[in-house]
């Protein structure tokens, strides 16, 4: 009977509530003797509280701010939010927002009201808001900014922001500045975290946030889930796909780790690892870059900046991180093979073209590569060169019309390698990426791209840089394309026993047809390699003691 | 006419007039009971009221007071939707306000007509109004209807020009919220002068929908 009584006094409540689902007495945001939260004012104090509006509004005798305020403002002077991206003018915070940080600066007290002369004694003896994620402190640079004017002049300067919004859940302020009021209703606890909108698939954030490309994105469109395995990749949300965390999967507007852009973490690929690390994205690709060959993502922190030049410098501030190579918010799955175009984990990314302008949205893998690769390579060569040459922009350009490249910049100038293997011909075109890739490559289900290998520099498979010893087996990388039985030189299998393909030919482009770039620590004398028309030519040279002069 | 007598029948007048509590609690001994402080008379309503030679002042009941003639600075606010149709405080408000803006003596009541200056003065920490400033109070003599409601969008639809709510408990004045709409002035059951217990917030929710 009892049990009945309260279900009805339960319905009754519901029915109370009215057609909105606002009801700031069942929220956190009760801190009466009544409320259902964890701070609420202590029932068996002196002057406890069953007033709710008590603790933010008064009817008389109002801080003079607005909204008949019953606090005090914070005396507080707060870091604000910036990043060397953002356009928007943010200064201290104004409006509205004051409001809210006078709980949630966490300087004053929360019972602390101005229609009592003392404090409103709150339970545990807590005065003011205890540290976690609802106390954002003073340093206001790891949350989202506030108390800055959204206007169209905004909207042009940045890009990637949809006009004010005027229709949706979020709003401005009479200034048309955004204030913690654009996203949260304290009033409202129907959505989690008092948003003004359902967040699922951060439906809030695109209300204002129009990232170029994210609509075909995978992280916009992602149905993966998390396999359970530590660490949780979604800390601050209770969504369970990729798709329905959306931004939150990389972003957190409050209390972010990384603060420029409010990253999840500090560490650039860290906030890549929580779900590609096999959890929740099909490749592990974390294990690629434990690997003894890789980009060294790790190596650096906070040097990476989204306002860099495409051109990446050789000397000071040079690094890589994952979002050197990648557009999170673009990059897909398509796939395209690497000679014919961009694949979709390439989307959107910016590079160098061939001619070595910046190109804003690559069309070639190698435009992405020549960033770092090509007029600012660092070196030195891991093989010493004939003819030495760090750009590989310049490798792979025809410059003399003598001169020999693997075709990736362009179709390959000899027209006669009867070394191809099946589908290659003298027509194709290759990517970086079909030499310099994992060596789980070709594994079914292994990681792909240049992110780490067992093989240096990045190699797919193995190719031996020693003199003396070498043999085909570790010439393994060559002959995914090339045989070493059917060549216009009949000696290639004999020399394989004794050295490296590597002392002999340049892979990324020579001045010398043939891709004929002597390494001098090995080949001394002469060194001459002429070309003779088509599967001909002279060799002027002296190796491992012995002179050359022959014909083919 | 003896003090009593005058007493009654101006309680009398009062309630007909409906500004009577329904719960027939006293003002004696409340706040608003001024009969023993010494300043001029013993008499309880005669601070505010008379049965004869009534000031002429528009919406007082047989009004024995001098009135303020204060402008107020209105509250206002970017969300606050019943700026529109805000004007000064209603007759209503502004007998409140004859004693709580402090421009005019508690004691500054008439006798036989002829209104005291007074000197004595209400006490700032109860003061509403001081400095011409009404802009940090809750709004006032501002049209509360369904207009009002529509923009707003978190209050309760008045029930009628007269009433918020059907149980009457909180009265508006030709349409518009006004000082008495909370308080009721004769009845200090709830503190304040409140016209139901504010526990909960539920005056404050008896018109915000939070």
């Amino acid at each position: 009977m009892r049990a009945i009584g309260s279900v009805i006094f339960f319905l009754v409540c519901l029915l109370a509530m009215g057609a909105g689902a606002a009801n700031v007495g069942q929220s956190k945001h009760n801190l009466s003797v009544t409320g259902v939260g964890t701070l609420t004012a202590n029932k068996s104090a002196a002057g406890a509280s069953t007033e709710i509006c008590i603790f933010c509004h008064t009817p008389h005798s109002a801080n003079s701010e607005m909204a008949l305020w019953n606090r005090y403002d914070s005396r507080a002077s707060y870091i604000p939010y910036s990043s060397s991206t953002t356009k928007a003018t943010i200064g201290q915070p104004t409006g509205s927002s004051k409001l809210c940080l006078s709980c949630h600066d966490g300087t004053v007290a929360l019972g602390m009201v101005r229609s009592r002369s003392s404090p409103i004694p709150m339970k545990s003896a807590v005065a003011k808001m205890p540290p976690g994620r609802s106390n954002l402190g003073t340093d206001l640079s790891d949350d989202h900014p506030i108390s800055f004017r959204y206007d169209a002049a905004l909207v042009a300067m940045d890009g990637q922001l949809r006009p004010p919004p005027t229709s949706s859940g979020v709003h401005l302020d009479a200034n048309n500045q955004l204030q913690c009021t654009s996203c949260h209703d304290a009033h409202d606890n129907g959505n989690p975290s008092f948003l003004v909108m359902n967040n699922t698939a951060s439906a809030l954030c695109v209300a204002c946030h129009n990232m170029k490309n994210w609509n075909e994105g995978s992280h916009r469109t992602s149905t993966k889930t998390w396999n359970g395995a530590a660490p949780n990749p979604w800390t601050h949300t209770t969504e369970k796909t990729v798709a329905a965390n959306a931004c939150e999967s990389c972003h957190n507007p409050h209390g972010a780790g990384g603060r420029q852009r409010l990253l999840n973490y500090a560490a650039e690929e860290q906030n890549c690892y929580t779900c590609h690390n096999g959890n929740v994205a099909a490749k592990n690709i974390l294990a690629e870059f434990n690997k003894p060959s890789v980009h060294p993502v790790i190596d650096n922190t906070g040097v990476h900046d989204p306002m860099e030049q495409p051109l990446v410098p050789a000397g000071a501030n040079r690094h890589v991180e994952c979002a050197d190579c990648h557009n999170p918010h673009a990059s897909n799955d398509s796939t395209t093979p690497l000679g014919a175009g961009v694949s979709g984990a390439l989307a959107g990314v910016r590079g160098v073209n061939v001619g070595g302008g910046a190109v804003s949205q690559i069309t070639y893998e190698y435009e992405l590569c020549f960033r770092c690769h090509a007029d600012t390579a660092k070196g030195p060569s891991m093989v010493p060169r004939q003819f030495p040459q760090l750009n590989t922009r310049a490798e792979f350009t025809s410059s003399s019309g003598t001169n020999s490249f693997h075709p990736v910049v362009s179709a390959g100038a000899n027209p006669n390698v009867p070394s191809l293997k099946a589908p290659w011909n003298t027509a194709s075109r290759i990517g970086c990426g079909d030499c310099h890739n994992s060596d789980s490559a070709s594994t079914p289900g292994g990681a792909k791209g240049p992110h780490g290998s067992a093989y240096k520099p990045l190699l797919e498979k193995p190719l031996s840089f020693a003199d003396i010893g070498s043999n085909p087996g570790n010439s393994a990388l060559c002959n995914k394309c090339h045989n070493f039985v059917n060549t216009a030189w009949p000696q290639h299998l004999q020399h394989m026993g004794m050295t490296s393909c590597l002392t002999c030919h340049d892979p990324h482009g020579s001045p010398n047809p043939r891709l004929i770039n002597f390494n001098p620590n090995v080949v001394t004398g002469a060194r001459s390699f002429q070309a003779q028309g088509m599967s001909h030519g002279s060799c002027v040279l002296s190796c491992h003691g012995k002179d050359h002069n022959s014909k083919y | 006419m003896n003090t009593r007598k005058s007493q009654i029948i101006v309680a009398a007048a009062l309630f007909a007039a409906g500004a009577w509590s329904a719960s027939g609690a006293s003002i004696t001994g409340t706040p608003h009971d001024l009969s023993a402080k010494g300043w001029g008379t013993t008499e309880l309503c005669k601070f505010c009221h008379t049965p004869h030679l009534a000031q002429a002042v528009a919406g007082a009941p047989l009004w024995n007071h001098a009135t303020t003639v204060a402008s107020y600075t209105l509250y206002s606010s970017a969300t606050f939707a019943g700026v529109a149709s805000q004007g000064q405080p209603g007759p209503t408000s502004k007998l409140c306000l004859s004693c709580h803006d402090g421009t005019v003596a508690v004691d500054s009541f008439a006798n036989a007509g002829t209104i005291n200056a007074g000197t004595h003065f209400i006490s700032t920490t109860n003061r509403v109004g001081s400095g011409n400033s009404l802009s940090s109070d809750h709004p006032i003599a501002f049209s509360y209807n369904a207009a009002l409601v529509a923009i707003d969008k978190g209050l309760v639809t008045p029930t009628s020009t007269n009433y918020v709510d059907v149980a009457a408990t909180i009265p508006l004045f030709g349409g518009k919220m006004e000082c008495a709409s909370c308080h009721s002035t004769h009845d200090n059951t709830y503190t304040k002068f409140l016209r139901i217990s504010n526990a909960g917030s539920a005056l404050c929710l008896k018109c915000h929908v939070k």
